[in-house]
Parts: C-alpha cells; structure tokens; sequence
C-alpha cells in the first residue's frame, strides 16, 4: 500500500512538473501577444533544386488571431508553413513545455525548449524552439506536424528590440517531380537512379520582409 | 530572278491547298485554345502536385504565355507536317501537270526556276510563322490575359510575363528557322521523287524519324551535337531557366548550313533531270 502511494505521489507530481510551461515562453507568447496587426511586402526566394523560381514580391496582411493573407499581381508560390511570424500557429493551443537545456548557434547560447500540444486540434505534434534570452524571442524553430512533414524556421531580426523577423528561411522536406512522360518537353532527361529513390530532398524559401503598419497592444517593441 | 519569284508567289497563293493549310493552322490554334481551357487547370494541377504540399499557389497559370507555349508545341509535328504538304506540292503539281516542260522551254535557266522555287518556299514557311505567332498571341492574350509562364524542362521553370514574352517571341523566330529547314527538305524530296504522293510519304516519313531521333540520346558527341534532327528543337532552348545562347546561335549556324546543302543538293539535282 505505501509503495502504491509513493508510486501515485511520484505520477502526479511528474504529471504537474510536465504540465508546466517555460516562464521564457509565456514571456515570449506575451510579447508576440502585442502585436495586434500589420503588413509587410515580403520578398520571395525558392531554392528547390528542381524548381527555379524568379524572386517574387507580396504583400501579408496579418491580424491578431486570424490566419496571415498575402496578395500578389504576380504567380507566387507561398510557403504553407513559415509565414507564421508572430507564432499564432505555435501558441494558438494550448501546450505543455520541456525543458531540453541549451544549445550554441554562432557562439551564441540558446534555450532549448520542446512545445507539446495538448489539444487534437493543434496540427504539429511538436516543436523544439531556440530561445534568444537577452532579447526574448524565437530564433529558431522545428515543427513536426501531422500531415506536411517537419520544416525548420530561422528568424533573423535586425534589432536587438525587434519582435518581428527581418528575414525567414523555411527549410522543409519536399517529394522529388513525378511528372507523367506525356507532360515532358522534349530534351527531357530522366535520372533512372534518382527517379528510383525515395529519398526525400529539402527545399528551402528565404523571405524577408519589409514592415509597415505595425500596431502594438502595449509597452513592447 | 525577281520575275519567277513573284510567278512563284502568285501560284501558291493561286491554288486552294495554300488557304486549307492557312485555315488547318488557324484551326489547330483554336482546338488547343479550346483543350487548355478544358484542361489546362488538370495539366497545371499535375506540374505542380508536389509543390501543393509545401505551398500555396497565388496567381493564375493557365494564361495566354502558357497557351502560346502548348501552340508553339505544334512546330514539333503539325506545323512542318503542313509545310511539307503545301511546298512540297509546289513543285510536284508542276510535274503533274506537266507546266514544268512547258515552263522549261521558255528561256529560263533551270536553276534559277528551281531556286525561285526555294526561295518562295522559304518565303511562305516565314510568313506562315509569322501568322502562326500573331494570331496565338492575339487569341492567347485576347482570350487568357498575360501571366507568369511555367515550363518543365527537366526542372519546373517559372518566367515572369515580360520575360516569358521576350522568350516566347525568340522562340517563334529560331522555329521558323527549323520550319525553313523541313520546307528545303520537302521541296528537295519532290525534285528527286516527282510525284505527289511519294514526296509526302517521304517527306512525312522523313519529319516522323526526326522526331523520333530527336529523342534518341545517341551517347556520341558527333550525333548528339552536329546530327540535324538534335538541331531542329533550339527553339525550346528558349525555356531553360538560363538560355543557353552559345548553343543557340550554334545550333542555328549549323541548321542554317545543312538547309543551304540540302537547297544546293535539290539544285544540282534539278539541273541535271532530263525534264522532257
């Protein structure tokens, strides 16, 4: 009996400790909370190695709690995952927090930090993020998701004050070109080897952004 | 020289076969406007299968610069197809009414008759193309408004309209450069074979191993480089993503030297036929 209430004990105050969420998050989630809209032309750049892609311009158009829109004159491809600056998608369910430690990027140390959704409706399983501690924000994130693979997302500000990115690269996994034979132009060379294999490549899209219309909730900038 | 060219010109433009083939091309361009705009979006939809998992699609695809494109597809086959028909006819309809000996026994020089001949072949092939592109434009722009043009070509090519337009229009000049080609060629197999039908069995057969050829990687340079059926697609060298010009302008130098043989060849050839 008092080794099953040890054991009950032990379960619970493990089960409260994981419940909890890093303080540096919640930090983080109140600062990105501020932002309540804003708009920013956004420069394009796709390096798919099957895909080429001229640099293409938009323009996002973000309010608080509700999914960022772009409009382009131009044929952009627009990255599902990626756009997300200010983290809506991240923190828009609720989450638990582990504690992984830190991590060195550029001589600098990061905190390690994994997001675990505790709601179905969240559509990452979860996310290990990369937290700048002297400035209070995200450097880098990577997201497992249900059905889009994993990507990873390296914001890069340029202000030490800055909440929102200057520029984004979103690294993902993408499926090599099935093209039926019909479709292909003439001088259409077909790898058999790489045809062949499953391998998955990467692909990665740089955005950078030019803001404007910012609107803060509050103190923080 | 000058009077046998404008004679020339006059009985093509005199016989009915000329305005059919003019009315086939306009009708091709109309039955591929009519199957992109059924079916572009599923062919679209195709190209881009893979690239729907990581992004969003902003724009429109299926535009008037991807329908001249699917048109300019039609120099592969069906354009010298016609060509052949018409010009090679220029000559065996001679032979088969028999005005070539009459022709012959007015003084006129036999190679200068036959190179009027070529020249006006080569004359129409241009004026045809010319067609080819202004009414694809007009009907494509007209019907589909201008956008960004997507092209697989062992890799998917994006090209913003202005730069689509810029490719599209060279495109049309360096296919006519390969349709002047496959006109020589239809005109010389009618020197040689004389009769109708077996200059368009020939020379359909000729365009037909071409093509076939034309996607044969022969793993040797000579062939793969210098053989004239490698030469006759550098219109769609246009739609790589860096258009390779140094292999352009060599592609056509050496197209334009094998129709100058192949005209000189269908000369001599001529000059030495016993008309009578």
């Amino acid at each position: 009996m008092r080794h099953f209430l040890i054991l009950f004990y032990v379960l619970c105050f493990g089960y409260i400790s994981a419940q909890d969420i890093d303080l540096d998050i919640i930090k983080i989630q109140k600062r990105t909370d501020t932002i309540l809209e804003f708009s920013a032309e956004v420069k394009i750049n796709v390096d798919i190695s099957f895909v080429n892609i001229p640099e293409k311009s938009a323009r996002i158009e973000y309010a608080k709690n509700e999914d960022t829109k772009v409009f382009s004159e131009d044929f952009v491809l627009i990255p599902k995952k990626g756009l997300d600056i200010s983290l809506y998608q991240l923190f828009k369910n609720p989450f638990i927090t582990v504690d992984r430690g830190t991590e060195t990027r550029n001589l600098k140390t990061y905190k390690l930090i994994n997001i675990i959704p505790t709601n179905k409706k969240a559509d990452f399983s979860i996310a290990t993020v990369l937290i700048d501690l002297d400035n209070s924000r995200v450097n880098e994130y990577e997201i497992n998701t249900k059905k889009d693979g994993s990507y990873i997302v390296i914001m890069n500000y340029d202000k030490p004050s800055s909440i929102l990115p200057s520029k984004i690269e979103v690294t993902f996994e993408i499926e090599r070109i099935r093209i039926p034979l019909k479709y292909m132009g003439k001088d259409v060379q077909v790898n058999k080897e790489e045809y062949k294999s499953n391998e998955q490549k990467t692909g990665t899209i740089f955005l950078s952004f030019n803001y404007t219309d910012l609107v803060y909730n509050s103190f923080t900038k | 020289m000058k009077n046998l060219i404008i004679a020339e010109v006059h009985k093509l433009f005199k016989q009915g076969k000329t305005y059919y083939a003019i009315g086939a091309i306009f009708l091709i361009e109309l039955i591929i406007l009519f199957s992109a705009y059924s079916q572009g979006q599923s062919v679209l939809d195709i190209l881009l299968d893979n690239l729907k998992k990581s992004f969003y699609f902003e724009g429109n695809l299926l535009n008037g610069n991807l329908l001249i494109y699917l048109i300019l597809n039609t120099l592969w086959f069906h354009l010298p197809l016609i060509l052949i028909i018409i010009i090679s006819g220029s000559v065996t309809s001679e032979y088969k009414d028999r005005t070539l000996l009459s022709i012959m026994l007015q003084p006129i020089s036999k190679w200068k008759f036959i190179l009027s001949k070529y020249i006006v072949g080569i004359l129409f092939t241009l004026v045809i193309v010319f067609f080819l592109a202004i009414t694809s434009f007009l009907f494509s722009y007209g019907v589909f408004g201008q956008g960004d043009l997507i092209v697989y070509l062992d890799t998917l090519n994006f090209f913003e309209a202005s730069d689509a337009l810029y490719r599209i229009k060279h495109a049309f000049i360096f296919g006519a450069i390969s349709m002047v080609f496959y006109s020589i060629v239809s005109i010389t197999i009618a020197i040689i074979l004389e009769e109708t039908t077996k200059t368009w069995i020939a020379a359909a057969f000729f365009l037909i191993i071409s093509n076939i050829l034309l996607k044969v990687n022969f793993n040797n340079y000579f062939l793969d480089n210098w053989l004239y059926v490698k030469l006759t697609d550098t219109w769609q060298y246009l739609f790589y993503f860096e258009i390779p010009w140094g292999k352009i302008y060599w592609n056509t130098s050496l197209l334009i030297v094998y129709s100058a043989v192949t005209m000189i060849v269908g000369i001599i050839i001529f000059n030495k036929k016993d008309i009578a």
